[in-house]
């Protein structure tokens, strides 16, 4: 369970320029929730799904994952608790482009020490969900955008992460492959039981998800 | 998870591969310089040390106490064979020679100059140094009144194969005495003092010119490798003035000290170039991947894998230009140890230091690893500031970035 207490977040660029990008935020998302963040473009939703993903920090309030404090932690906490608990799937892909697809996939994992048996395994499983197993051997500059983005959810989804932040997945994508990965996230999600967060306006997540959660100028207006 | 590092630094290390290839270049051929340079500074200083040994003191000389200061026929070594037949049976000693030495003046019908007239034995001296080496011009002949004379002194005198001198001197006895010679040959042994005065005839004939008994000598000069023999002699004769090879040429240990000098500059420069080159390759690798090592921080990978995986990427990089460049400085090496550089154009100026106008190199393996060893320094360091940037990397910067 993830739990938002009076977040606040500001911007600093010389006053009198100062943004308060995300305004006295608090919020629960329950387990294996399946939830998209929306609003227009600066509402604060991207800056909301990093606060959540310990990648950027907060002025002001608490945000809890499981019941553990993770705004006040430090970088390498912060590193750590991404590494074990969070899954990222960012809008363009990041895959490593000196390792094949299994070795992306698999990338988390061994960052995490598991074993190479249980890392093969669980890379096969995932990819053959994704559709993807057939391309375990490529390079990621031999796949097409979808393709790319299928092993980044799958990098992602791979290491059983108990949230996974999808900050625009779809927005490189055409609606063809944006459909289909939505439906893989979700099958996912019913699957393997892990919240995913989206940040997006994307009509294709919007339709997916179970909940909207509207921002509006660094507030929570509706969800 | 280090086995995944490795790859990825290997595989980084030649992603950009002209730009890796023109760096690996770049401290290949430094660094084989650099080699071929260290062999040829110390190939003209061990030529030119091995030469003197040769032709004069060998590792360690004995001389009567006060003959160095006051160089006199009275102050021979009285007992010299005695002496010598001791020395050849101690452990280590590869050769011996006796010689016995006086100072006057040698004269041609139009010219006179300074010399010092050497009695040696010819087939002493070829086991001890291959005299023979030393003859540029004539036959190597002590017999009759034959006799080698240095080449700057055959310059001075105007001397050629066949020439006469008179070589006159106060004999034992005190009297001043002349000897009438024939030249059979000129000898060269960039020995400056040798080649500016010497002239060689027969030990015996010269005994018997000069007065002094054929067990008396001079100069006793040993040639051993062997660690501690200046020191047990120096116990053994106490009587007598015992000093090694350096004691007796210091501007050789001065030599040697100014090569090191060379050496370390030269090698100073080639390195920091070095330096340089992988910084300058590891510093825009690493600007060109700034996402991506951004992205790996955000998806949760520790500073400090990065932190291996570039200081790998710099090794891979360096040791493959250390082998290139290792190789190549092999080959340039024993290149310039069997077939030297001819600098005869400058055979003045080389002779009258000492060298010889062809520089043979030497080959050490000191050479292979003080390389190594700077260039691995030079690699790791080249990646600190590179690293730097990793570090104040923030992750959210990236990802807004890309957006």
């Amino acid at each position: 369970m993830i739990k938002l207490q009076h977040v606040n977040k500001y911007f600093y660029r010389g006053e009198p320029r100062e943004v308060h990008a995300l305004r006295d935020i608090s919020l629960i998302i329950e387990d294996g929730e399946f939830t998209l963040f929306s609003g227009a473009s600066g509402c604060g939703k991207t800056t909301l799904l990093n606060a959540i993903g310990a990648l950027d920090t907060i002025n002001s309030g608490e945000i809890y994952l499981d019941n553990k404090e993770i705004s006040s932690l430090n970088e390498e906490a912060r590193t750590q608790l991404r590494l074990n608990e969070l899954g990222f799937v960012f809008q363009a892909y990041n895959l490593v482009p000196v390792l094949n697809v299994e070795e992306n996939i698999g990338f988390i994992m061994r960052l995490r020490g598991l074993s190479e048996k249980e890392i093969k395994e669980r890379v096969l499983e995932v990819a053959s969900m994704l559709e993807i197993d057939n391309k375990l051997g490529s390079l990621p500059n031999a796949l097409s955008g979808g393709q790319q983005q299928r092993v980044a959810v799958a990098r992602a989804v791979a290491a059983k992460p108990k949230i996974i932040l999808a900050d625009e997945p779809t927005a490189n994508l055409d609606s063809k492959n944006a459909k289909a990965l939505m439906d893989m996230m979700r099958e996912l999600n019913e699957r393997e039981g892990v919240s995913i967060l989206f940040a997006s306006h994307d009509a294709y997540i919007l339709e997916s998800v179970r909940r909207v959660i509207k921002m509006n100028d660094g507030a929570i207006v509706d969800g | 998870m280090f086995k995944l590092i490795i790859k990825m630094a290997w595989k980084n290390s030649f992603l950009r591969l002209s730009r890796t290839l023109l760096v690996i270049t770049m401290i290949a051929v430094s660094m084989s310089m650099m080699i071929g340079i260290q062999g040829l500074y110390d190939g003209m200083t061990a030529n030119m040390i091995d030469k003197n040994k040769r032709s004069d003191s060998g590792d360690v000389a004995l001389y009567e106490k006060e003959y160095r200061v006051e160089k006199e026929l009275k102050n021979t070594i009285k007992n010299a064979n005695e002496i010598k037949g001791a020395i050849e049976n101690r452990a280590g000693v590869e050769a011996v020679v006796s010689r016995v030495r006086a100072e006057g003046l040698a004269s041609t019908a139009r010219k006179s100059s300074f010399a010092m007239i050497n009695g040696i034995n010819l087939s002493e001296e070829e086991h001890f140094g291959v005299f023979s080496d030393f003859l540029k011009e004539g036959a190597l002949s002590l017999e009759k009144r034959d006799a080698l004379v240095g080449i700057e002194l055959a310059k001075t005198l105007k001397l050629r194969v066949g020439s006469k001198i008179i070589f006159s001197t106060q004999d034992s006895s005190g009297e001043i005495n002349s000897l009438a010679l024939k030249v059979s040959g000129i000898v060269q042994t960039t020995n400056i003092s040798l080649d500016n005065s010497a002239i060689f005839m027969d030990r015996e004939k010269l005994h018997a010119f000069l007065g002094t008994l054929p067990s008396e000598a001079t100069q006793i000069a040993i040639k051993s490798s062997k660690e501690g023999l200046h020191k047990a002699l120096k116990l053994k004769y106490p009587e007598l003035d015992v000093k090694s090879f350096l004691e007796l040429q210091p501007m050789m240990k001065q030599m040697q000290d100014m090569m090191t000098i060379f050496n370390s500059i030269t090698f100073f420069i080639v390195m920091s170039v070095v330096f340089v080159g992988i910084l300058g390759v590891m510093y825009v690798s690493v600007l060109d991947r700034i996402r991506e090592f951004g992205i790996m921080l955000s998806i949760g990978m520790q500073y400090r894998y990065i932190r291996v995986q570039i200081f790998l990427e710099a090794l891979f990089v360096g040791l493959t230009g250390y082998i290139f460049g290792a190789t190549l400085g092999a080959f340039l090496l024993l290149y310039l140890r069997d077939y030297g550089i001819d600098l005869s154009a400058f055979a003045d100026a080389m002779q009258s230091f000492g060298y010889e106008t062809t520089v043979h190199g030497t080959i050490k393996i000191s050479y292979f690893t003080t390389t190594f060893l700077a260039i691995m320094s030079a690699s790791f360091l080249s990646v600190l500031i590179p690293l730097r940037k990793i570090k104040n990397l923030n992750p959210i910067e990236v990802i807004k970035a890309e957006k």
